[in-house]
């Protein structure tokens, strides 16, 4: 009975709360003329998106969205990208017997956990793009490669031009062979590995998949006549953009670059603690069978680290997928920087923040799917 | 074993001469030698380079110039007096504060016959040694003598406040009251003693006269009524002081700088910690409503980043309240944080919780104590001291993440660097090195938070085994 009147007490509270906010909500809403409707998702932005010259300021606001989103995802995937490979180092120069490497991991874990990741981009941005060493794109500074007079490189402070790739044929047939390729590579491995299994011999399963996917690339390259070429980046005549090249804009360099640096140490700290983790007797126990350094750590150590270390290490890719909303704060149209931008020209905030969690969540729902299939399968592995 | 292996065993390493300690620790063996020979140039390099910014070509006067924006930002400047008086209290409660925690531990570790350390000025500088940096930066920056004098006076404060220790142990209690009213002063003295400030007042005398009275011979439920009618009486003190007692001060829509910064992360922590708390009971309620809110709730703000809540905030929190309550854009950024921590802070509490055996809620109930004293006297005294370095560790986010006001245009410590840019002299120049400071201001604390967090969990792991 008591149990029935403090639900009935708790959810009248709730409700009248959300009533309140609601109804204000709507009263001053209905005052101003704005309505709860996802209509503006397909009436024109009405604004230009930076370095997006593909995107016209009369298409819908979902096409937006889309390309903040695709922003996100990329700024996320460097990122995690450079998070890992420098934590990965960071995190065993930790436990390095050399006293440098050892300090100056420490050091750098120290340093960067202890500071806001918006300070580290913000940094980016000013102090090493916008107003930093590098020229305007006007003087930009060309580098060559030996032996060759065009740029391989052009930088800039505002955008870099690296090489790209210019479509020249059937570009979209060679991404299909290409995939066709992985998956062959893929089974090749699997091949090698059940051959190891049941004869013994060594299975080289890294030379023979990489020959395997090269052979491929390289064939289809050659039958398909050269689908494309190289592009190499080159400045426009009045130097003020480029024309052709890949061009890699300061914005995404910031967010990336130091949300990579940031994570880096929360990833080096994950890596240290799960290696530490792993029972001394287990090397003892590869020491004793003759096992190499390398043998030990790549056999022994390492894998029981790893079912340590990935789940935590999955939660700071999110976390670093999740961070990318500062770009609000520097010229990176990531989806928050956008969202913004679209309230600041007349879009009702409610409805364009609802979409901006909801684009949030279904990243973080789809990583934490990802963290529980990974989490059922070394369960199973190991046990 | 026998004293003599004992003695061969001593605790410390023998010293070795530094060309051992290079040989053992740069070269042990061929592949570490080479990776030294590889650093070492590297670091060398680094260092000159470091230097050579810090001490020769760091155009610095974008500091120098601007300390005091950097500081309290747009505060008043003829109402400077407030923040210098704030920190001598701050001072002052801290000394109390610290005194008091350090005379009530020694009581207890003379009781269990034990000897506690002594705390030396070594070993606090040890322990605080970022925050001494950043400070010492500050007073070389400082140009005129104004800064030396407060940092003395502040000095001076904590060791006044140290005096606490003095106060009997009977009238422990005294002293934490003390120092949570001198505390609020720090508070008032700043903000003024208009509006809804006497509530907070109000009710740190209420717990601190809950708590320092005890009364000889009366128990039980009369006790309770007597010390509950001695802190409500206290209240209503304060209210009536408060009323007549008219003090204008500047309020924390007027503040920016580190001051801010400070001030905004200490409130999102302090109140973000009780709705957390309640979060973390309601989805371990057995009331499924209240689970399914809670669980809901934390789950939907631990999917989506913080600047996103600050965007509503910001531009939504304004239309859910009556028309003509409009928050100021700190105020709505406080609630926006806090709403954003609680939700962190309940998974912690609830982590905690979990780990507390099912054995001590039984004991609990045969003892036929009701849910809310099984609660409060056996459950949460355990599961909050096993989290409290995790609570730690969030508490050091939710300040690296005050940063994000920038974003919202408040000049906070990052943001001050806006009025600072917007000099004609500094335009286009100075960004590394006013950003580089504003760095090791938000590492100094940071670290120092870690570091107290890091002793607290060795401190708790050995109470435990």
């Amino acid at each position: 009975m008591l149990r029935a009147a403090g639900q009935v007490a708790a959810v009248a509270v709730i409700f009248l709360v959300l009533r309140w906010l609601i109804g204000n909500l709507a009263t001053n809403y209905g005052r101003l003329n704005i309505g709860f409707d996802f209509g503006f998702l397909f009436r024109p932005t009405q604004f230009q998106i930076p370095n997006h010259p593909e995107f016209d300021p009369r298409s819908p606001v979902w096409r937006m969205v889309l390309v903040g989103v695709k922003n996100t995802a990329l700024a996320g995937i460097f990122g995690v990208a450079l998070a890992g490979v420098l934590g990965l180092i960071i995190g065993i120069g930790r436990l390095s017997q050399n006293w440098l490497a050892a300090r100056l991991s420490s050091g750098y874990v120290e340093f960067f956990r202890n500071i806001p990741p918006l300070v580290v981009i913000v940094f980016f941005s000013f102090a090493v793009f916008l107003y930093g060493p590098l020229p305007h794109l006007r003087e930009a500074i060309e580098l060559e490669l030996f032996g060759s007079d065009r740029p391989a490189l052009i930088l800039s402070n505002g955008e870099w031009g690296i090489p790209g790739i210019r479509s020249t044929g059937d570009i979209s047939l060679y991404g299909i062979l290409t995939l066709v390729g992985i998956v062959v590579a893929a089974l090749v491995w699997r091949w090698r590995t059940r051959v190891t299994e049941q004869s013994g011999e060594s299975h080289h399963r890294v030379l023979w998949s990489l020959g395997v996917l090269l052979v491929v690339l390289v064939g289809s390259y050659v039958a398909l006549g050269g689908p494309f070429v190289v592009d190499w980046p080159q400045l426009s005549e009045n130097r003020r953009r480029l024309v052709s090249g890949f061009s890699v804009n300061a914005g995404f360099m910031s967010v990336a670059g130091a949300l990579g640096l940031y994570t880096a140490s929360h990833v080096a700290e994950i890596i240290r603690g799960s290696i530490q983790a792993v029972p001394w007797g287990q090397s003892e126990a590869a020491n004793a069978l003759a096992f190499t350094n390398f043998q030990r750590y790549r056999f022994v150590v390492l894998p029981q680290a790893m079912r340590i270390a990935i789940p935590p290490l999955i939660n700071q890719a999110l976390n670093l997928i999740k961070n990318t909303s500062l770009a609000a704060a520097v010229a990176y149209p990531e989806i928050t920087n956008l969202t913004q931008t679209s309230i600041g020209n007349g879009r009702p905030a409610v409805q364009s923040i609802v979409v901006l969690m909801a684009v949030y969540l279904a990243i973080s729902l789809v990583v934490s799917l990802i963290l529980n299939v990974v989490n059922r399968r070394m369960q199973l592995v190991t046990r | 074993m026998t004293a003599s292996t004992l003695d061969s065993h001593p605790l410390h390493p023998p010293r070795i001469g530094p060309l051992e300690w290079i040989r053992s620790r740069l070269f042990p063996n061929l592949r570490s030698g080479i990776l030294t020979i590889l650093l070492a140039p590297v670091v060398v390099y680094a260092l000159y380079r470091g230097a050579l910014f810090f001490f020769v070509n760091g155009r610095w006067e974008v500091v120098t110039r601007n300390l005091t924006l950097f500081m309290q930002g747009t505060y008043p400047r003829g109402e400077q007096w407030r923040i210098v008086a704030q920190l001598m209290l701050l001072a002052l409660a801290l000394g109390v504060g610290t005194s008091t925690s350090a005379a009530s531990r020694a009581d207890i570790a003379r009781e269990a016959g034990l000897t506690v350390g002594k705390r030396t000025p070594l070993s606090i500088i040890k322990r605080f040694w970022s925050l001494i940096v950043f400070v010492l930066v500050l007073l070389y920056f400082a140009a005129t003598v104004t800064p030396w004098l407060v940092m003395a006076g502040t000095v001076a404060a904590f060791l006044v406040g140290t005096s606490a220790r003095f106060i009997p142990s009977r009238f422990r209690n005294i002293g934490w009251t003390l120092a949570a009213l001198i505390l609020v002063a720090a508070f008032q003295v700043v903000v003024g003693t208009v509006g809804y400030s006497w509530m907070i007042t109000a009710g740190v005398l209420a717990a601190g006269a809950w708590a320092t009275f005890q009364f000889e011979g009366v128990e039980g439920r009369r006790a309770t009524v007597y010390r509950t009618s001695v802190a409500v009486a206290a209240a209503v003190v304060a209210y009536f002081v408060y009323t007549v007692l008219v003090f204008p001060g500047v309020g924390w829509d007027h503040w920016s700088g580190l001051h801010l910064t400070l001030w905004v992360s200490a409130f999102a922590i302090v109140l973000s910690f009780p709705l957390g708390l309640l979060l973390a009971l309601a989805r371990r309620s057995t009331l499924p409503v209240l689970r399914w809110v809670s669980t809901g709730y934390i789950e939907l703000i631990r999917g989506v980043p913080l600047i996103t809540l600050l965007f509503m905030g910001q531009y939504i929190l304004g239309f859910m309240l009556p028309q003509g309550t409009d928050p100021s854009s700190i105020t709505r950024a406080i609630t926006a944080m806090t709403l954003f921590t609680a939700a962190y802070v309940a998974e912690i509490v609830r982590g905690g919780l979990q780990s507390i055996p099912h054995g001590q809620t039984e004991a609990g109930l045969a003892l036929g104590l009701p849910t809310g004293k099984l609660m409060r006297m056996i459950v949460l005294p355990q599961a909050l001291r096993s989290v409290i370095p995790a609570l730690v560790g969030q508490f050091i986010s939710i300040f690296k993440d005050s940063s994000l006001l920038y974003i919202l245009a408040i000049h906070e410590f990052l943001g001050v660097r806006s009025l600072v840019h917007a000099q004609p002299d500094f335009r286009v120049i100075a960004h590394a090195e006013s950003l580089v400071f504003v760095a090791i201001g938000y590492w100094a604390f940071a670290y120092a938070m870690s570091k107290e967090s890091q002793r607290l969990e060795v401190r708790l792991r050995a109470g435990k085994s």
